[in-house]
Formats: structure tokens, sequence, C-alpha cells
């Protein structure tokens, strides 16, 4: 199976000079729960943003809401394709121990969101034991 | 709402200060959806001025200072306090 068949998808992205107020009306509006970050202009992806991040990261910290992005985002500059094959993305991303990967078309446009999760509801349920 | 996946950041943000809000503003696109989700007032001429700026800059290589003071306009008459240095 492929990347793009069990990814979150959406084109949406943000730049890391954002604030963590901006990037909350963003994920409120299009109903999603990270978003990638890109560098504008460049198109060069730096990391991504959950909405866990913001409130672990900056409410309970007692952070402002206009703390940037760049300041509390994961940076994570990897990126898969759509077509790559689940299995080998997961292995990747467990190797590398991060969760979410932003996923790019040949055109190496942000095209989505893949997650463990994601990936792992591709595996074969594993035998119970009896 | 088309959701716009092209920003247009500004040079310099706007704060908006309200009795029980303070938004912070640096682009059209966060600018619009203030506008839209976060508004304390009923959509007015000068807020549907201010979206319709915002989506004519998100659509166009337009000057982004459009979109920013049109936001700026409606934000007076919503009653904010706004803060920016260039204003």
């Amino acid at each position: 199976m492929k990347v793009k068949d069990v990814m979150s998808a959406q084109i949406v992205t943000v730049s890391p000079s954002d604030t963590a107020q901006s990037a909350a009306r963003l994920m409120l509006e299009t109903d999603v729960g990270a978003l990638p970050v890109e560098v504008p202009g460049v198109g060069a992806i730096v990391g991504i943003i959950t909405d866990r991040d913001i409130v672990l990261s900056v409410l309970a910290r007692g952070l402002s809401t206009s703390t940037t992005i760049a300041e509390f985002m994961t940076v994570s500059p990897e990126v898969c394709d759509e077509q790559d094959d689940t299995a080998a993305v997961a292995d990747r991303m467990r190797e590398r121990g991060v969760r979410r990967l932003v996923v790019v078309n040949a055109d190496h446009r942000v095209v989505g969101i893949v997650s463990l999760v994601d990936l792992s509801s591709d595996e074969p349920e594993k035998e119970k034991w009896q | 709402m088309t959701i716009f996946p092209i920003d247009r950041l500004w040079d310099e943000a706007v704060v908006l200060e309200g009795d029980r809000q303070m938004l912070r503003v640096q682009s059209t696109r966060d600018a619009l959806l203030c506008l839209k989700n976060h508004w304390p007032i009923d959509r007015t001429d000068a807020v549907s001025a201010a979206m319709s700026a915002c989506e004519q800059g998100l659509q166009s290589d337009e000057d982004p200072t459009r979109a920013r003071q049109a936001l700026i306009d409606a934000a007076k008459e919503a009653g904010f306090r706004v803060n920016s240095w260039t204003t």
C-alpha cells in the first residue's frame, strides 16, 4: 500500500514566523490537528506543529499566544513521497523516532501528513494470544 | 469558505485589543479567519469590505497592505484598540 492511501490529505501550511494563535485559528478553520511548517517563498519543509504542541509547549508553560511557531515546532525537515510504500515509511519513522511526516508529491508540493497511527492501521492485525 | 493554501505575510503585525480578546494578526489569511470566525460584532459593511480585500489579496499579487489597512478599519469600527508601529 502507498502513503497516499492512508495519509490525511492537506495542502495548507504555516510559516515559522506565524504565531501559535494564528496556527490555532487555521487548525480550527481546516479541521486538522497538525500543520506542516514551510519556509515561505522557498518551499522547504522544516517541521510540523500539532494542536497538542500549542497546548503543552505554549499554554501550559505560560508563554504568550504570540509565540512564533519556530520556537515550539517539532523540527523535522524529513518528508516522504505519496508514492512511498507504507511499511518502509513506518520503519523509517520508528528509526528516526518521529510520529508524523509531511507527505509531498513528485513536484515536491505538500499534499498531506501521515502519522504512525495511519501507517499501523495498514499493518496486518497481530494474532491474539489464546 | 475557500481555504487558501498560499498566505501573504505582512511586514508588521497588527495587535487588536478588545475587552476580552487580543488578536495578533500578521498575514492576510489570518486576517480573513479573524474576520470570519473571531469577530466580536455582526458583519457590517467594513467587515465585508475587509473580507473582500483579504480574499482578493490571497487570489492575486496585490500589495498586502491593502488587506492590512482594511482589517484596521474594520477593527476600529468594532471597537478594538489597534496597536501597530505604522498605524
